[in-house]
């Protein structure tokens, strides 16, 4: 038993063992040299989570796709076709890289980088497991969101930049979207700040040691659950892209691997939405003894992540006026009754307790 | 309850997705197909007697036999031709048929890419059916 118990023990730690070794190569392990140095590794495993989700998100929901309506899905290259995804991303390079004529090249060319780098940004305030935040920011959810809500932005400037009308309608219908959504996004997550008394992902998570905060919040879960696939202009409110109907919005005029790189951020951002969410309502990399943090961390991620996929595989697509009086009429209005009864459980809490 | 109809549909997809799939993986495994398909011919050349039954029943003509006599002045086949393009697998000629050498078999993968491979030479069919099965 001791012995698994140290087994354990390893596993849990290895990643945090493998960065004090780094530091320890140097003199000073807390020089702004080894500082910069665990910063640059840290940046670039956050890329390689963002890259190798997008990789194994598009498949797995082509897969999914294709297991709602008993099919298979991709089943040719590779092992039942699990290696769809690269030859799809080599297609996209192959494929000419088209600027409309008129189109503002500079606004043009910048959006899909932006738009591709904010999950890298957002993912990397996200303890992956105990001590394992790549940045440890005490105002982690407050940049999260701050970051996360610049996607707007290159929505804009995408279907801007492309000089035609029909993509700069596309960005308005996204902002308008997503401006709505983020206001009960944000409040949906205030109650559980106003529990832990923090901004700090790691501290919100040090607290869900007895109980995740989904027990204590479940309508802020639900809330966050679904602003979150409107923020992330997924199916049921996938209006901005809304590929059968409005020829994908503001990408309309990307092509090859910029508009790869659309792909790559949305997938990227589900990704850091379903990060948040497990850290913030499931406990982050809290979990039993038997599996270490940070496989309990992905593993929160994973059914956050196929819960969206099966919710986009299910529902229609939500009309327009109905998504703005879901958010304005519905969403707002339970989130702010969320924070009240938070409140008011928090001071008959100390009542009780005398705190 | 609201929201009741979401929790049903979900429910419904999820049953979807554990469930089987239907594809059928067709190049890969050959389908079985429902017994009354009728999609190809097949001519049994020691049965025909060349009495042109089948030539006169079938509706589109696309039935041409040729036959000469033997010694014992008995006749034997000697070319038959099916114009496949135009046949409709009714199976009249079948039915037509008294010695049971014409069958409608449920051969499938017909397709050929020049307008006269549609002219089927059946006694050369009936050679190579014997080489392949």
């Amino acid at each position: 038993m001791d012995a698994l118990y140290n087994l354990f023990n390893v596993l849990n730690n290895v990643f945090v063992n493998i960065a004090i070794a780094i530091r320890s190569l140097f003199a000073d392990p807390h020089s702004v040299w080894a500082n910069l140095t665990m910063d640059v590794i840290n940046f670039i495993i956050v890329v390689i989570i963002v890259v190798l989700a997008a990789l194994i998100l598009i498949l797995l929901e082509r897969k999914i796709a294709g297991w709602t309506s008993q099919r298979t899905g991709p089943n040719r290259l590779g092992p039942r076709g699990w290696f769809q995804t690269i030859a799809d991303a080599l297609k996209l390079m192959g494929k000419e890289d088209i600027t409309p004529a008129g189109a503002d090249k500079f606004i043009f060319k910048i959006a899909p980088m932006i738009i591709f780098s904010l999950p890298m940004m957002t993912l990397a305030v996200i303890p992956y497991g105990k001590g394992m935040a790549p940045l440890d920011l005490d105002l982690g959810i407050f940049y999260f969101v701050a970051i996360s809500s610049i996607s707007t932005l290159a929505f804009i400037m995408a279907g801007w930049g492309s000089n035609n009308k029909y993509s700069l309608l596309g960005a308005m219908r996204a902002v308008a979207q997503m401006v709505s959504y983020e206001i009960p996004l944000l409040f949906s997550l205030l109650g559980v700040v106003m529990i832990t008394q923090s901004f700090n992902l790691g501290v919100i998570v040090e607290a869900q040691a007895g109980l995740p905060f989904i027990v204590l919040q479940p309508l802020a879960f639900g809330i966050f659950l679904i602003a979150g696939l409107a923020e992330l202009n997924r199916a049921p409110f996938d209006l901005v892209e809304a590929d059968q109907e409005v020829v994908a919005g503001p990408f309309t005029e990307y092509t090859g691997l910029r508009w790869g790189l659309f792909f790559l951020g949305e997938y990227g951002n589900m990704t850091a939405l379903a990060a948040l969410g497990a850290t913030v309502f499931l406990g982050g990399w809290q979990g039993p003894i038997f599996l270490p943090g940070f496989v309990w961390f992905f593993m929160k991620t994973g059914v956050i992540i196929f819960f969206m996929m099966w919710v986009r595989w299910t529902f229609p697509r939500i009309r327009i006026d109905h998504l703005m009086h879901l958010a304005w009429k519905v969403l707002l209005p339970l989130s702010i009754l969320n924070i009240l009864l938070t409140g008011l459980g928090i001071y008959i809490y100390r009542l009780v307790m005398g705190g | 309850m609201f929201g009741k109809g979401l929790l049903q549909g979900l429910g419904i997809t999820f049953k979807r997705m554990v469930g089987p799939n239907i594809t059928e993986f067709y190049p890969e495994e050959k389908p079985n197909l429902p017994i009354r398909v009728r999609s190809s011919m097949g001519l049994d050349r020691d049965k025909c007697i060349s009495c042109n039954l089948c030539a006169n029943a079938c509706p589109n003509s696309v039935i041409k036999l040729t036959s000469e006599k033997d010694e014992n002045n008995k006749k034997r086949l000697s070319s038959y031709h099916m114009d496949v393009g135009r046949c409709l697998f009714c199976g009249m000629c079948v039915e037509a048929c008294p010695t049971k050498a014409l069958a409608v078999t449920q051969d499938y993968e017909n397709a050929v890419f020049e307008p006269e491979e549609m002219k089927w030479d059946m006694l050369k069919r009936a050679e190579q059916k014997g080489k392949v099965g």
